[in-house]
């Protein structure tokens, strides 16, 4: 399987990641995936009590934040025979309405990689240490002990 | 050893890492180590890691370890 896996700590535009990534794809002689499923992640502008949200504050463990994504991706990957993985996810400060999380699965089939990328995304949100800090418009921050539902 | 505390933690001890002494004969595991350093009581919700390794709380620690101390994880 074919995988990258990215930390940027700056704004990202996802489909300009997916062309690169298609582009890298091809140049690594990747004939292409019959079916690709994407997931991509934004900021709301919604505090978890309801106030608006300044700002959110990803933190993470450096080294084994990439890891346990590899190993998480490589496992899931394995399970539905995905031919590529994609994940890309903001560290640092994100604003409402920017990208945090970019996942994309290629496979075979569309229940493969449809049931591959939400497996992955849900693992990452549980299995991978990054934490998450509300900045609300008075300056004040609460970090995040629990993620929404699915 | 280095201890490291992340998130929440760091926030509520003041401190993100800290070089704890540790004999080379020491039978401690990461639970003694949090019991020691007055970081409150211990949770069940918090996670450990030795090396960058999820381990369980009682896992030993030894001399040059990078212990861990972990909130919930709230990625994605």
């Amino acid at each position: 399987m074919h995988l990258r896996i990215a930390l940027p700590d700056q704004p990202f535009h996802p489909f300009g990641c997916l062309e690169r990534w298609h582009r890298h794809l091809h140049d690594q002689g990747h004939s292409g995936s019959a079916a690709e499923a994407l997931f991509i992640g934004r900021v709301r502008g919604e505090a978890a009590d309801g106030s608006d949200l300044e700002a959110l504050e990803l933190e993470h463990y450096p080294g084994m934040t990439e890891r346990s994504l590899e190993q998480l991706a490589q496992a899931c990957g394995g399970r539905y025979q995905a031919r590529s993985c994609l994940i890309q996810h903001r560290v640092g400060r994100v604003l409402p309405g920017e990208p945090i999380v970019l996942v994309a699965i290629g496979a075979d089939r569309r229940g493969p990689a449809q049931r591959c990328c939400q497996e992955l995304l849900e693992a990452l949100k549980h299995e991978a240490p990054f934490w998450k800090r509300e900045w609300h418009v008075d300056g004040s921050s609460t970090w995040i002990t629990g993620n929404t539902p699915l | 050893m280095q201890v490291r505390l992340f998130a929440l933690l760091q926030d509520r001890a003041g401190w993100s890492a800290r070089e704890l002494p540790l004999p080379a004969d020491s039978c401690l595991s990461a639970l003694d180590v949090w019991n020691r350093l007055n970081l409150g009581p211990w949770s069940a919700s918090l996670r450990v890691a030795i090396n960058q390794n999820l381990v369980e709380p009682q896992q030993r620690v030894h001399p040059g370890d990078e212990l861990a101390f972990l909130p919930p994880f709230t990625g994605g």
